[in-house]
């Protein structure tokens, strides 16, 4: 008799302990670390397929609602990327949790880039130089067009003339600011900034 | 007799076997290589040795040297840029400054004692330098000022000095720094916004209208300080 309840405790006492660990929520946080390229809202990322988690603008990190036990597996992945970026690759972001792996997570996004084409009117002798900060562009006589190195979405550019051609003075304008810089849309910018020579 | 010989030139040969062991102790040389050399200068100094680095024909590739002498098991050593204390100055390359690099497995110790480690091994990396682009931009009453360097760095919003008591926009001159520029590099700034009923130019750098080269001249001037963004209203 007195080792019956005795047993039915330790049944019991199991039960609650099982109850405490199968619980939905785990005891740890899944969280990693953002190292670039998430500079607009719009990425969604999910742990295996659900758990939708929205990664706003700048962010350095994120972190999972739904907390996960040591040894489920997640299974991180990108359901929607922001519209300027290309593709995002996620370092460690399936395993079995644990202290060391849910650690490990990492993230970096790259942003897209596009073409920039500057269009050249009425240079006829050598000399001219155009940069874009550090993308210097020497131009030769009768040019008439110069792809550059391009340019991410959303970022600056700004078209300067670093040296004169021989007997001809060039002057640019264009671009989404009127004098040659602007900051690059979702689209190639083909023939927007001028380089008029004279 | 002959038993007897054997055991004497058994001997013999044990202790010429004895004597090589314990002739001096093991010395080990000290090889270093240095990533990114891209122009000569760099002497790297340790135990009273020094070793000149110089980029190689192939500039891609890392700069491998060994220090004229080696040095014995448990002595001491500690690889720096010639002249260097506390990691502060050195003799460095040419337009550039080395460091012990940050990734594995490369992040190693300069300094140890001959033995710890069966080879006696220390990186460095060298980077070009960067200097300053800077200057002011005067006359600024509207808001919304960005200027950019090309696609270069990130874009420097400047925004007018305020009078404290009205917070009326003075039209005082506000110091202006750009990203630094590293040496050889082109720079060209720009007024990517104007700031609200204002027009602003750009003038200064080498070429006087905000773009140059980061060349010897700018490098000997520890930079270019000459940029001046002049602001004036909009005709009304």
């Amino acid at each position: 008799m007195k080792s019956s309840i005795l047993r039915a405790g330790v049944a019991l006492a199991c039960a609650l302990g099982l109850a405490a660990c199968g619980g939905g929520d785990g005891d740890q946080y899944l969280t990693g670390t953002i190292e670039s390229g998430v500079t607009k809202d719009g990425l969604v990322l999910t742990n295996n397929g659900g758990d939708d988690l929205a990664v706003p603008a700048n962010a350095t990190g994120f972190q999972f609602s739904k907390r996960i036990s040591t040894d489920d597996q997640f299974n991180i992945q990108v359901k929607s990327y922001p519209s300027n970026v290309k593709t995002c690759t996620i370092v460690n972001g399936s395993a079995r949790a644990n202290y060391y792996t849910i650690a490990q997570i990492r993230m970096s996004c790259e942003i897209k880039t596009h073409k920039l084409v500057i269009a050249i009117n009425g240079l006829t002798t050598n000399g001219l130089i155009l940069v874009n900060g550090t993308d210097k562009q020497t131009i030769a006589a009768n040019e008439t067009s110069r792809e550059i190195a391009p340019v991410y979405e959303d970022g600056a550019y700004g078209i300067t003339v670093l040296q004169q051609p021989t007997g001809q003075t060039c002057r640019v304008s264009g671009g989404s600011s009127g004098n040659g810089s602007g900051i690059m849309g979702s689209t190639d910018l083909v023939n927007s900034v001028v380089v008029t020579c004279s | 007799m002959t038993f007897s010989f054997a055991r004497g030139a058994l001997a013999l040969a044990a202790m010429l076997t004895l004597a090589s062991c314990g002739g001096g102790k093991a010395t080990f040389p000290i090889n270093v290589t240095v990533y990114n050399v891209l122009y000569p200068g760099l002497v790297l100094s340790t135990n009273g040795q020094d070793v000149a680095v110089n980029p190689g024909t192939d500039k891609t590739q890392p700069v491998n040297v060994v220090f004229p002498n080696q040095i014995e098991y448990g002595q001491a050593y500690d690889v720096v840029p010639k002249g260097q204390v506390n990691l502060v100055g050195g003799t460095f390359p040419k337009h550039q400054t080395c460091a012990v690099p940050q990734e594995y497995p490369y992040n190693l110790p300069t300094s140890g004692t001959a033995g710890q480690l069966a080879k006696i091994q220390v990186y460095y990396i060298c980077s070009i330098n960067t200097y300053q682009l800077a200057g002011k931009v005067t006359g600024l009453r509207g808001t919304g000022l960005v200027l950019a360097n090309g696609s270069t760095a990130l874009t420097v919003a400047v925004a007018p000095v305020l009078d404290a008591t009205t917070s009326a926009p003075t039209g005082a001159d506000v110091a202006l720094t750009m990203s630094p520029v590293a040496y050889g590099a082109t720079y060209g700034v720009t007024v990517l916004t104007q700031p609200t009923g204002q027009t602003c130019t750009v003038s200064g750098g080498a070429n006087g209208n905000g773009t140059g080269i980061m060349d010897d001249a700018a490098e000997a001037a520890n930079g270019v300080t000459n940029l001046v963004i002049a602001c004036a209203n909009n005709p009304a």
